[in-house]
Formats: structure tokens, C-alpha cells, sequence
């Protein structure tokens, strides 16, 4: 709201009700459009501003006032901005399954203003959930702050309550009879143009899409752990996902400060496809006592720069993960390299799963 | 439309026998107490009224002093002489904003008199918006007129007074009920304005009385409140109105910040010397002064001020109040507007609601308040506990 002397043609910012030059009455001129004219991506955090990266943008209105106005959002040059709606987070995102990249995501997402709905399982799932998302908040943020950060956080147990998502993002286990299952459910209470993601690192966008009423609006949104350090998403085109639906989630992956990369519907997709061959392959190197674990994960972090060899990484996303992508990668794509290491399949057999069960290649 | 200002007063060629060349030509000032408008909007109101108030309209004004002590702490705003600049769109006049804890606004009038050597015309304004914090911080904030490392022993204002007190009535042998009666005054005043913050208030000795405990022995209606509010004055080198007050002195004078480093607790050295500079100036003594406003941010603050400005003895302050003196139709009326404690505290806005007060009093111009043939009044302006003082002579030229 701005305040106009007509008389001096004189502009106040502050709720003042009379000019002091001439006496006249000033008129309260509410802006209903604002466009973008300027803007800086901040990356230092600060009281107030916590969380980066955000944008301060100059706002223009129909009055030809400018206002300054923080989003988290990214929007150009003569962008039109819908001021009231972003302030309260622009899409509501729903969050399905409560894991490691289920409850990063979740977090990640009300650090930058979204207001976020997770699906989970059970009560006893809800609070563990509700626990694990306040810890991660309290790392970063004051008590006060992570307050007034959670009250963006619903955990509910019910379907239904993802009704108002504009997106959902599902981050269940890697199955796809249960990630179907999961999809018919969103497809019969979800509203119509909400975009259903999928979180999957292997599984068929196709396959999970046919579960739904809308296949068109089915995509892949690969996070990395942990989300909040890791910078890039996989977009995943499925055969029937359109265009728009691509578009929206490009966009929505750049406004939360991501970068995609765009990848058609295929096995292991880009990262995992490229990753798994190159720690089952250092097993092989291992089992063939070419080199130890320990002089394998130094190589790869002296030599290519890696920040963690590929048996520490391996131990990271769990053992049973690694195996269980491995052989979705062999079954697939027939190539006999895929075939998941012997070690690795006994590893799994013994429980020995890497970080979670506290021992895999290393012991933590 | 005319500028504002220039419809509004009337100018007049008076030629001045006076020979200090300062005058007050305009006031205005906000409601004190708890407000809904920002420390901006509170500023604008003040210096609106105070342009409608004056003959001249605020293109005329060469430059703007402003006062808040805790804008920074309290409002998360610094840089306040801009903050000025945004509500005066293209007036693009030198701004300087000035803080000296609870006399942070005579000091900018001060500052203000003293530019009159450069600029014509100048404008005073002192704002503060305290309520909209936390009350513990709002604490911390006002502790900051106090030495740090005392303030973090638990030295927080009231506590200071109170130190203070109990040496004043253990001294002189003098009963709480005499501070009741200060605190009672100053409400009853509060009730006949209409600006104060306690304007509607109706308080009863026995409320003072039973009011719980702040730091002993002050009790709750012996502290002034925490209020919000906006004065504004301009001041001239040239008399243009018969409304105009002049500016006999003003002087502002400094002491230790501590209360250990002081001879004494129950008078405050700054107080009486800048009381002794400004009666030097105008060749003046306590006699001559028809009514003063005095700096009770506590009751017996209020004693203490009435003896460091000579109206009498040590340890005679409580029979003035006892005796009557200090009623509005008294000898010597105090605190006509309610004082800190009924008026309200909006700390860099206070020495200038004193200000207002008694050019209101000069003036004729207090109505349901008005005291007789006031002619001389004096304002007292304590900055923390006695580490800045400041006293200001004003006469009416008609």
C-alpha cells in the first residue's frame, strides 16, 4: 500500500494520512501487479534470512511504485509476480513416505517457504517423522525460528489430506508394486492438475504412471542425499508425461534452488546408471585383490576428485539399495556387468547394509 | 493550495528586544501510550502537526534534528535521519539524528539551537516506538543508558532508581506515601490531557499504594510506562509570531555513566549545573520560574530534580508535595501535562513533550490544564541516571 498526494504527486510508503506539503488528504493506492525489474540471488545467510539462497527482487506496481520483495523463488526480468500467493509458499507440496530423502525433501522444502503435507504410514511413523524434521531444523535454526518454520509442516496418516497439493512427491520404498499402489491412491484424491512425482532412482516412470488417471501428469523428481547439500535433481520423462508437466517441475526445480538435468524414461536413469557400474565394478577390483578397499576409495578421491570413494559411497546409500538398483539395471538392460558383485549380494544376506546397520565395508 | 503552514499562522513583524535569537515557533505532537502506528508513521504525525502548529511551511525548514535512543535495539532501525528524509519525499535537507539515552531529545534541540548559527529555520523531532517489543527486551534496551558490565550484574533502570531511593529516604527520614503522592499528582494531571498516556486512567492512592513490588522500594506507580509517541518543534533564529517562545538557554551537561563513580546518589551534579548555566544566562533564580517540567521517569526522581534545580533544600522536595506546591494551581505548578509518569516515556520523545508543555503553558494554549500567569518555565531532561542533564529556560516574548 502506498500513499499519493495528488496535489504535490508526492509518494509515501508509510501509512500517513495527510501531505505535509499542501494539507491535502492522501489516497491509499493498493498495487494489484507487480513485475520483476531487478533482482540478486543472495548466498550469505543472515538474522532474518537464514536460509540461502534467496532472491531480493524491486517490484514495480501499476502506480509505477517499487517495492523490494524476498522470494525463494526465481523469476526474470519483467516476470509478473503474484505477491500475496508465493508469500505463503506457491505450491503446497505433499510428501509421501517418511525415509532419509522422504523427510529431507519435506525439510528442505518449509526451510524455503513451502507449505508441506507428508503421508506416512502409521502414528508412531508420524511422530518419528515429526521428531526427525525438528532435528534437522534445530541444526540450522533457533528454537523460535524452527517453531515458526514447522507451522508449514502437516504430517497426516490420511490419504485425503493431499487434496490441495499443487505437487507430490512420492519418496516410498524402492517396489513398484507398492509405488503403484501408492499412485492409485494420490491419482483418487489428489485435484486434477496436480503433478504426481515420483522419487524413484530406477524404476519405470511408464509403469507407475499406468497405476494413475492422469499418466500425463506422472514424472520422476530424483533427489540426492542429503537434499540439502546436493544440488542436483533428475527430471524424469516418462513415455507419457507431457510437456507442461516437464515444464512445471523444471521450473519448480529451479525455484527451490536445484539444478535438472532432464533424462528419458530408462533404467538407472543418468546417475545411478553411471554410479552403480563404477562401485560394483570396485567390488570386482576387490574380490580380484587388485587393490584394498581403503587404496580403491583413495584413488578415487585423489585421482578424480571424488569426495568419497565408491566403497564409502556404496556403505552411504546402503548395501541392499546398491544391490537392489543393480539388479533392476541387470534385469532391464541385459548387460552382464550390472550383475550386482558377489560380495555385495552377501553382504546383504548377512545384514551387513553399510552407514544404517553401522557396518558394510567400514564400521561406524 | 497554500504551502501548510502559511494559511495557518500568523505572521507578524514584531522586531524582538530579545538578544538570544532563539525561539520555538511551532509544536505538535502524538497521543503517547501504547499506539498502533510504526515509528515512522509516529514521526510524520508529530512533524505534520508541528507544520500545521507553525507559520511556516516545512519547505522552509533548513534542516531536521531527530532523537530516539532505542530505534536500533527496539525497531531494528538505524540510519533514522534517512528514515526522516523518506517522509519529507524531495525536501533533501542536511538530517542528523541524535541520542543521548532519556535526554536524547533535548539534546537534539540543543543541537538544533546550536545550528541556528548556520540555518534559519530548523525542525526537532524525537520519536520512539517501544511497545511492540517483548517486555524483557524492552528492559534490556532502556539498561542500555547504563554502564554495561553493571547493567549485566542486574543494575536494570528501575533498579538504579531504586538504589537511589532507598538512600534519599533513609537520609531523610521520608515515607514511601510521600512518593505515592507524586505518582497520584502526576495521574491526576494525566487525566486533564488529553495526549497522555494515562489520560484515562482513573488511579486511587490505594492502587498506588498496593501496587506489587518493581525494585524496592519502588513500586509499580512509582516507574513512568513504557509508551510509544512523536513530539515536534521548530525553532527559528527569527521571532515571526506572537505565539513564538523564546529560548532563554538550554544546556545539556555529562557525568560519570556509572553510579559508583558519583559523590553522591541523591542529587544528580549534571542536573545542577546545567540548572546553574541556564539561570546564569537569563539572569534568572528558581523565583523567576512560574512552572517546570521535571524528569520523573521515577517518583523520586521527581524529589531529587525539584532540589537540583533550587526550588528547595536538600531533603525539603517531599514537603513541597506535602504543602501542595507542585499542583496545577499551586506555587510552583510540575508536571501540568502528567510528567513521564502519567504523560508517558516515549523516551526520545520526551524531552520534547516537556518542551511542548510548557510553551503550550506560555502560551495560553493548555486549556483545560492551563495554569495561571505562566510567563518563565524551565524543563528538566535526565539522560540514564543523571549521566547526561539537561535544562531549558523558555519565556514567552508577548
Amino acid at each position: 500500500m502506498t500513499y499519493y498526494c495528488a496535489v504535490c504527486q508526492k509518494n509515501w510508503n508509510y501509512r500517513v494520512e495527510k501531505c505535509i506539503f499542501c494539507g491535502a488528504d492522501l489516497h491509499a493506492r493498493a498495487a494489484t501487479m507487480h513485475t520483476v525489474v531487478g533482482f540478486t540471488e543472495v548466498n550469505i545467510p543472515s538474522v532474518h534470512n537464514e536460509v540461502v539462497p534467496y532472491f531480493a527482487y524491486v517490484l514495480v506496481d501499476e502506480n509505477k511504485n517499487k517495492t523490494i520483495w524476498k522470494s525463494f523463488q526465481k523469476y526474470d526480468i519483467g516476470d509478473e509476480v503474484d505477491v500475496e500467493r508465493d508469500a505463503g509458499g506457491r505450491h503446497m507440496v505433499g510428501v509421501v513416505g517418511t525415509g532419509l530423502l522422504g523427510s529431507g525433501i519435506a525439510t528442505y522444502l518449509i526451510q524455503r517457504g513451502f507449505r508441506v503435507v507428508i503421508k506416512t504410514r502409521s502414528d508412531q511413523s508420524k511422530a518419528s517423522a515429526e521428531q526427525k524434521i525438528t532435528n534437522k531444523l534445530l541444526k540450522a535454526h533457533t528454537q523460535e525460528q524452527t517453531q515458526d518454520l514447522l507451522k508449514n509442516l502437516h504430517i497426516t496418516t490420511n490419504f485425503a489430506d493431499l487434496h490441495l497439493c499443487d505437487i507430490v512427491i512420492e519418496a516410498g520404498p524402492e517396489d513398484l508394486a507398492i509405488k503403484r499402489e501408492i499412485f492409485h491412491a494420490l491419482s483418487s484424491v489428489c485435484k486434477e492438475d496436480a503433478i504426481l512425482a515420483t522419487n524413484t532412482s530406477s524404476l519405470s516412470i511408464f509403469e507407475i504412471a499406468q497405476a494413475t488417471d492422469r499418466p500425463d501428469k506422472v514424472i520422476g523428481l530424483h533427489f540426492f542425499n542429503p537434499v540439502s547439500k546436493m544440488k542436483l535433481v533428475e527430471v524424469i520423462i516418462g513415455k507419457q508425461t507431457s510437456q507442461d508437466t516437464n515444464k512445471t517441475v523444471t521450473k519448480f526445480s529451479k525455484q527451490i534452488g536445484k539444478e535438472p538435468v532432464h533424462v528419458s524414461d530408462s533404467p538407472g536413469f543418468l546417475v545411478n546408471r553411471l554410479l552403480l557400474l563404477q562401485i560394483n565394478e570396485a567390488v570386482h577390483l576387490l574380490e580380484e585383490n587388485i587393490a584394498t578397499k581403503e587404496e580403491i576409495d583413495m584413488a578415487m578421491k585423489l585421482g578424480v576428485n571424488h569426495p568419497m570413494g565408491p566403497f564409502a559411497l556404496a556403505d552411504f546409500i546402503g548395501i541392499d539399495t546398491c544391490v537392489s538398483i543393480l539388479e533392476t539395471l541387470h534385469k532391464t538392460l541385459k548387460q552382464d556387468q550390472f550383475r550386482p558383485a558377489r560380495t555385495l549380494c552377501e553382504m546383504v544376506d548377512s545384514r551387513r547394509l553399510g552407514v544404517k546397520t553401522k557396518d558394510g565395508f567400514y564400521n561406524y | 493550495m497554500l504551502p501548510l503552514g502559511i494559511e495557518l499562522g500568523c505572521i507578524c513583524s514584531t522586531t524582538s528586544i530579545m538578544t538570544n535569537n532563539m525561539f520555538i515557533i511551532g509544536t505538535g505532537r502524538t497521543k503517547f501510550g501504547v499506539l498502533s502506528q510504526s515509528l515512522p508513521e509516529l514521526a510524520y504525525e508529530a512533524m505534520y502537526n508541528c507544520i500545521v502548529d507553525s507559520p511556516v511551511p516545512i519547505t522552509s525548514i533548513d534542516a531536521i534534528y531527530v532523537s530516539s535512543f532505542l530505534c536500533g535495539p527496539l525497531n531494528g532501525q538505524l540510519h533514522l535521519n534517512s528514515v526522516i528524509a523518506s517522509l519529507l519525499p524531495g525536501l533533501n535537507i542536511p538530517i542528523f539524528r541524535v541520542e543521548t539515552a532519556c535526554s536524547s531529545a533535548s539534546a537534539a534541540f540543543i543541537q538544533a539551537l546550536y545550528s541556528l548559527e548556520r540555518f534559519s529555520t530548523v525542525m526537532v523531532v524525537g520519536v520512539e516506538k517501544m511497545t511492540s517489543a517483548a517486555p524483557s527486551r524492552q528492559i534490556e534496551a532502556l539498561a542500555m543508558a547504563a554502564d554495561h558490565d553493571e547493567r549485566v550484574n542486574g543494575l536494570i533502570f528501575p533498579a538504579s532508581y531504586a538504589l537511589i531511593a532507598q538512600e534519599y529516604l533513609s537520609k531523610y527520614n521520608i515515607k514511601h506515601e510521600v512518593l505515592e503522592l507524586v505518582s497520584f499528582i502526576n495521574h491526576k494531571n494525566a487525566n486533564a490531557n488529553p495526549f497522555a498516556h494515562f489520560y484515562e486512567k482513573a488511579v486511587s492512592r490505594e492502587m498506588i499504594r498496593n501496587s506489587r513490588t518493581i525494585a524496592s522500594p519502588l513500586n509499580l506507580f512509582d516507574c513512568s510506562p513504557v509508551s510509544d509517541g512523536a513530539v515536534a518543534v521548530v525553532v527559528s533564529k527569527d521571532d515571526v509570531s506572537e505565539r513564538d517562545i523564546e529560548v532563554v538557554d538550554s544546556h545539556l551537561v555529562t557525568d560519570t555513566i556509572s553510579l559508583t563513580q558519583r559523590d553522591s546518589l541523591t542529587s544528580f551534579k549534571a542536573a545542577k549545573l546545567a540548572a546553574k548555566k541556564a539561570y546564569e544566562t537569563g539572569k534568572l533564580s528558581p523565583q523567576d520560574i512560574d512552572i517546570v517540567e521535571v524528569h520523573d521517569c521515577f517518583t523520586i526522581s521527581e524529589l531529587i530534580a525539584l532540589e537540583d534545580l533550587g526550588f528547595c533544600k536538600k531533603g525539603e522536595a517531599a514537603q513541597m508535595v506535602v504543602d501542595g506546591d507542585i499542583l496545577r494551581h499551586g506555587k510552583l505548578p510540575v508536571n501540568t501535562d502528567g510528567g513521564l509518569i502519567g504523560d508517558g516515556h516515549p523516551i526520545g520523545a520526551t524531552g520534547l513533550a516537556q518542551i511542548y508543555e510548557v510553551v503550550q503553558q506560555i502560551r495560553g494554549e493548555a486549556q483545560g490544564r492551563q495554569v495561571n500567569n505562566a510567563y518563565v518555565g524551565m524543563v528538566h531532561n535526565i539522560g540514564g541516571v543523571g549521566g547526561s542533564a539537561a535544562v531549558t529556560i523558555l519565556r514567552g516574548v508577548k
